[in-house]
């Protein structure tokens, strides 16, 4: 069967599709509709924003998403809209008007992903709610400066939408239920995709496909293809498997599905803790949380992922299955070594649950990078502790970008518990970090620098907690 | 009197013409007329135009730094689906063209010199199959027998004096220096930078016969289509390149590079159309960097803090036999006083990718440093960092006692000191606290050298009243199709609307090409003399003297004449010319630069040493403001990129094996728009006649040129720590941090 999606209010339809074609690739193909750029071709600079609309099920609307066109794979549009710049129509929005005229755009090579993405927050996309500088937060520009470009999306909070129209093209494409296609890849060799429609399928075809590449948002396999220039052979697309999606608060902790997209989790998790809900605002720009997802970012087991820390500090425990059943564990135990997760061939991330941390929890977590937004952190530290009557009665550490995995840092955790919450309790634990970890020296950071700095980290905590921290993000804007 | 147009700028054109116009465009923050095309994505960049038949090429790079490809596996590559061809000519290129060149750069690209250097082009029917290939393409290497170092600080690295510029020397430094009340003399380095600009390089290639059509992302195309023919051995004549917009250069597009030659090459072959598009890695890798500096200052003063001694020497690098040395004591030997000096350059030899001007090259980097070395110099004599700077500006410039045209550098910095609040400032580090962090100010100055090249403009005003500008100049983001229709529109007397601008084409007259601040001011006085020679025609039509006539919206009138439409004026002809200018006596009887002043405050955290700059205010003079729009645009991008060069920006490579690390967007630290806080910028009102006959000076690049500088200074004065080592990244800060707990020292 066909791969089919509509593509700036047309209908399209592919027969023979590979899972590692993108659809940057396929819009730039299209003739005279080349207003998607490819600046990086591996999500960094925004320049080939599109809004992907994705139907809500019993709803007559769209779920909007600014997404980088370079690192999503085609078969992911399946029964989706995407709007490109080339598809805003022939009169200029008011947001592109003042982009015209008010400086924002100069070479223009960067502008079309800049209003796409600042057009979807005029049209309610997913994050529309957020400050437009955590819009504009992964689009890259090296000439205007950026004041103008804030300001024009300051300008033009709201646009009116009607999704309609989309919605009955998409109706007419009769894409329900699970999809699969295949491809002759250049080398001569095939290569497949399947997109399940429920958890199960999904089992199904792990055991049926051990081997198989499971792709969610494809922020980390992306550039497998577009920069490591890796053929994907069989490949199963778990991004719209209902059961993964699914996000559950209570009192108790949040339950967050296998493929639920950061962005659509960080409501949810600035709830659980507002440090947390900082933390993910730098996490990516908004187009790589909207498809980066929490269980991919454990799942590809990197050892500089900002989420796994800072879950693992929180308590969080992993769900995985598979056809042969279900195991739980505490999610530092998924992590066994570089590049090597505890996780089988024929399993995959059910879920994930984060304990919600009470009253007299201290939550800490800092990224520290040399860029503000869409930088690898140098090292990121992530604390919970429980004081109780001045005691530190509990107490979970985790840092990334201090060792081969996301790791707890035993020898501070000791040096906090049961310990008065004072200064020279934290004289303590800012020392025993030392004895923990041995980091690696490279481009981020030396050695030195993380020992360093992760110790300091400690007394930001510290200052935190006596209300004196002023937050890294108090910048202005002009 | 009016003076004869003379193509060679000889004398400076103090009638201030465009003062005298009426229609009231010239200097307008207008917008730019391609805006809209732009917003709306149909503005078409080099890889973009649609060409029958058109195949795809993909690069393929070295996987050693040095040697002699010996074998490549042709026959396995075109066996595989799609592949037509695989191109090894002799005439690829090994190195990118210099700015203006002119000619080819090296070519042989079996002979491989830098880890990635091109070697071979793989092309198909479809890009992924052209890519697929590529990766499979079997490349066999001799290793280099005698390879050179990758490191410009090896024991063994051979280091020369460049032929590009000669040392300036005055007078007796050492002893300056030992005569000093206060001295500096201090070892700053500053890393490889790239252009980074978010077009990657693309070509198309299309033959006709013996005639080639590029359409590719270049900053100066009568250059480029002489290095190009000069490539392929053909005439210049029978190149056109096509570049109507251009997604950024910032120098990385100034000569020619791989993708251009290949493509053309490749289309010959096949005798069709091909588009070879860079990966971001690949244009990282192999394309241009701004060489890194190890640069050291010697400041001597005396006890009224007077420089006595200045010196100024660089060490940076390139690859060897290439001509262009990062021209680091360019403002230094203009800026400020001290008869005792020594400023010298030299290069070391060295295998890393071709090394060339990136955004404001010599100034970007050395202006920063030498502004932190006075920065340091002011806090020995105690006194204001801006009071030194004031004490040290000598009436003409040291050594060579040529005179300044015009220096708004003292307005500069009083206006931006007023408007930035610099009286806030403590005098001494480690005294402002907000919260857990430490809070300073900065200051620099900005200087960046004017200059004039060779252009020319057609102007049309047609026969229905409205004009048309012709010139091959490029627009790479910078504002040329808007400022060049404002000369036009201000010296014929027309609206914008009345005005079409068309750039970018190599057909047309060759303008300055975007390169070096030199564009606007010497395209725009290309056009400004075609319309002054348009307006004796409309004169003589009128039968009045040239100075007399007045054209305003349209009309045309002199003395107590009613105004006429120009389309009745004219009787339906056009009237054609083509302006023309070169640079003459002026450029070298006068010291030209464009001056201003940064100010910056920082906040220091005082536990991680992270850096954010909370504020920035710019001061700019640079003669006439052609476009108070454009021009803000560029020098607010400028300060961007200081900031870029002051805490994110540096190109790593490996000393092993010579490999640049960072290559690509999310390594290469560009910055995002969380690093960028508020800026003000504030432009001076300037004529400067000897620049040009617009009064104006380049302002491209004079955002950057010292900007890093105030920021490093304002870290200092934020909290003590003064790294000598840019970027300043938390890593070096952090071991120098004071007592934290302390809330100030």
């Amino acid at each position: 069967m066909a791969l089919r999606f509509v593509c700036d209010g047309e209908l399209v339809a592919l027969d023979s599709v590979a899972p590692g074609d993108t659809v940057l690739d396929f819009l730039r193909a299209r003739p005279g509709r080349t207003g998607t750029k490819e600046g990086c071709g591996e999500g960094d600079c925004g320049a080939c924003t599109v809004l992907v609309g994705t139907p809500v099920a019993g709803e007559e609307r769209l779920v909007w998403r600014a997404v980088n066109a370079c690192i999503q794979f085609l078969p992911m549009l399946h029964g989706k809209a995407v709007l490109t710049v080339n598809g805003l129509g022939d009169q200029l929005t008011p947001l592109q008007q003042t982009m015209a005229c008010n400086g924002a755009s100069q070479c223009g090579f960067c502008t079309p992903g800049f209003v796409m993405s600042l057009h979807g927050r005029a049209i309610g996309a997913v994050g529309a709610d957020l400050p437009v500088g955590d819009v504009l937060a992964g689009n890259l520009c090296r000439c205007t400066g950026y004041g103008p470009l804030l300001e024009a999306g300051e300008r033009h909070p709201a646009l009116p939408h009607d999704d309609r129209a989309t919605l009955d093209l998409l109706r007419q494409a009769a894409t329900a239920g699970p999809a699969c296609g295949h491809a002759t890849l250049p080398g001569g060799s095939t290569a497949r995709w399947f997109i399940p429609d429920n958890a199960d399928a999904l089992a199904t075809l792990l055991a049926q496909y051990p081997g198989a590449r499971i792709v969610a948002g494809a922020t980390d396999v992306g550039l497998w293809v577009t920069k490591k220039l890796v053929d994907l052979d069989t490949v199963i697309f778990v991004g719209d498997v209902p059961e993964l999606n699914a996000l559950a608060e209570s009192p108790d902790g949040l339950t967050i599905g296998g493929a639920v997209r950061y962005a659509d989790a960080h409501a949810a998790l600035s709830r659980l803790s507002p440090e947390l809900g900082e933390l993910v605002r730098r996490i990516g720009g908004l187009q790589v949380r909207n498809a980066g997802t929490i269980g991919g970012n454990i799942a590809n087991g990197s050892p500089i992922g900002d989420g796994p820390p800072a879950l693992i500090a929180l308590g969080a425990t992993l769900t995985l299955r598979s056809a042969r059943g279900r195991r739980t564990m505490p999610l530092e135990d998924f992590f066994l070594a570089y590049g090597k997760q505890d996780r089988a061939s024929d399993e995959f991330v059910e879920c994930l649950f984060v304990p919600r941390p009470q009253g007299p929890d201290i939550v800490h977590m800092s990224k520290l990078s040399k860029r503000f937004d869409s930088d690898i952190s140098a090292v990121c530290g992530a604390f919970w502790l429980r004081v109780e009557q001045g005691t530190i009665t509990a107490a979970r550490v985790a840092f990334g970008g201090m060792a081969a995995t996301p790791r707890r840092a035993a020898q501070t955790e000791a040096a906090l518990i049961g310990a008065p919450f004072d200064e020279a309790t934290m004289a303590a634990a800012a020392a025993a970090i030392r004895a923990d970890f041995a980091p690696l020296s490279d481009v981020r950071g030396s050695a030195a620098y993380r020992l360093e700095a992760a110790g300091n980290l400690v007394w930001r905590l510290w200052h935190q907690a006596q209300g004196q921290a002023v937050r890294v993000q108090e910048v202005v804007h002009g | 009197m009016h003076l004869p147009l003379s193509e060679m700028y000889n004398e400076p054109d103090d009638r201030n013409v465009l003062d005298r116009m009426r229609q009231g465009v010239i200097g307008q923050p207008l917008d730019r007329p391609e805006g809209a095309l732009k917003v709306s994505g149909q503005a078409t960049y080099a890889a973009e135009w649609r060409i029958d038949g058109c195949v795809e090429g993909v690069l393929v790079l070295a996987e050693i730094a040095q040697g002699q490809v010996t074998a490549i596996d042709r026959d396995a590559a075109l066996a595989r689906d799609g592949v037509l061809a695989v191109i090894a000519d002799p005439a690829m290129t090994r190195r990118s063209a210099q700015g203006m060149a002119a000619k080819a750069p090296q070519q042989d690209a079996a002979k491989v010199e830098y880890f990635g250097q091109p070697v071979a082009l793989v092309v198909a029917r479809t890009f992924e199959q052209a890519r697929d290939a590529a990766v499979a393409l079997r490349v066999d290497y001799a290793d280099a027998a005698e390879p050179v170092p990758f490191d410009p600080h090896a024991p063994d690295v051979k280091v020369e004096a460049p032929s590009s510029s000669k040392p300036v020397e005055g007078g007796d430094l050492d002893q300056a220096m030992r005569d000093a009340a206060f001295s500096v003399d201090v070892e700053y380095d500053t890393p490889g930078h790239a252009s980074a600009a978010m077009e990657p390089h693309a070509t198309i290639a299309q033959w006709q016969g013996d005639s080639l059509i590029l359409h590719g992302s270049y900053q100066m195309l009568a250059y480029n289509v002489k290095e190009i023919a000069d490539c392929l051995g053909i005439s210049p004549d029978k190149v056109r390149i096509i570049a109507p917009y251009v997604g950024g250069g910032f120098g990385s597009k100034l000569g020619i590079t791989h993708e251009a030659v290949a493509a053309a090459l490749a289309a010959r072959e096949l005798g069709r159309p091909v588009r070879v598009v860079m990966s971001r890695q690949q244009v990282f890798q192999t394309v241009m960097r701004r060489s890194e500096t190890r640069q050291r200052v010697r400041l001597a003063a005396d006890a009224g803090g007077r420089l006595i001694g200045l010196g100024h020497e660089a060490l940076v690098s390139n690859l060897p036999g290439e001509k262009f040395a990062e021209p680091v004591t360019q403002a230094t030997e203009f800026l400020y006083g001290g008869e005792n000096r020594l400023l010298k350059v030299e290069v070391a030899r060295i295998s890393r990718l071709t090394a060339g001007s990136v955004r404001a090259p010599g100034e970007a980097v050395g202006m920063q440093v030498l502004e932190a070395a006075m920065d340091e110099l002011a806090e020995k004599i105690g006194i204001d960092p801006i009071e030194l700077r004031k004490r040290n500006l000598p009436a003409t410039v040291p050594v060579q006692g040529t005179p300044y045209s015009s220096r708004m550098l003292t307005q500069a910095l009083e206006q931006g000191a007023q408007a930035f609040g610099w009286s806030a400032r403590q005098d001494r580090p480690c005294q402002t606290r907000d919260g857990d962090w430490w809070v300073g100010m900065g200051v620099a100055s900005a200087a960046r050298v004017n200059m004039m090249v060779p252009a020319q403009a057609r102007v049309t005003l047609r026969a229905d009243g409205s004009a048309l500008v012709e010139t091959d100049q490029t627009d790479i983001g910078t504002g040329s199709y808007a400022i060049l229709g404002q000369i036009a529109g201000e010296m014929l007397g027309l609206p914008m609307a009345r005005v079409d601008v068309k750039l970018g084409d190599s057909a047309l007259p060759p303008g300055a090409g975007s390169g070096g601040s030199f564009g606007a001011i010497s395209t725009g006085s290309a056009v400004l003399y075609a319309c002054e020679e348009i307006r004796k025609r409309l004169a003589k039509i009128l039968g009045c003297a040239a100075e007399e006539l007045v054209l305003k919206d349209g009309t045309a009138s002199h003395g107590d004449a009613a105004p006429r439409p120009l389309r009745d004026v004219l009787g339906g002809e056009d009237l054609t010319t083509t302006g023309k200018i070169k640079p003459g006596k002026t450029a070298k009887a006068f010291s030209q630069a464009s001056y201003g002043a940064f100010f910056a405050e920082v906040g220091v955290h005082a536990f991680t040493g992270e850096v954010r700059v909370r504020r920035m205010t710019g001061v700019f003079g640079f003669g006439r403001v052609l476009n108070a729009k454009t021009a803000r645009s560029q020098c607010l991008g400028g300060m961007v990129w200081g900031i870029g060069s002051a805490l994110t920006e540096e190109l790593a490579f490996d000393t092993r094996d010579g490999h640049l690390v960072n290559h690509d967007l999310a390594e290469y630290h560009v910055p995002v728009h969380a690093d960028v806080p508020a800026i003000e910028v504030i432009l001076l009102e300037e004529r400067d006649a000897a620049a040009s006959p617009l009064q104006a000076k380049g302002v491209g690049e004079l955002g950057i040129c010292g900007a890093a500088g105030a920021i490093a200074n304002a870290v200092y004065n934020a909290c003590g720590v003064r790294v000598r080592s840019f970027p300043l990244t938390l890593d070096k800060i952090v071991p120098s941090l004071p007592d934290p707990f302390a809330q100030t020292l």
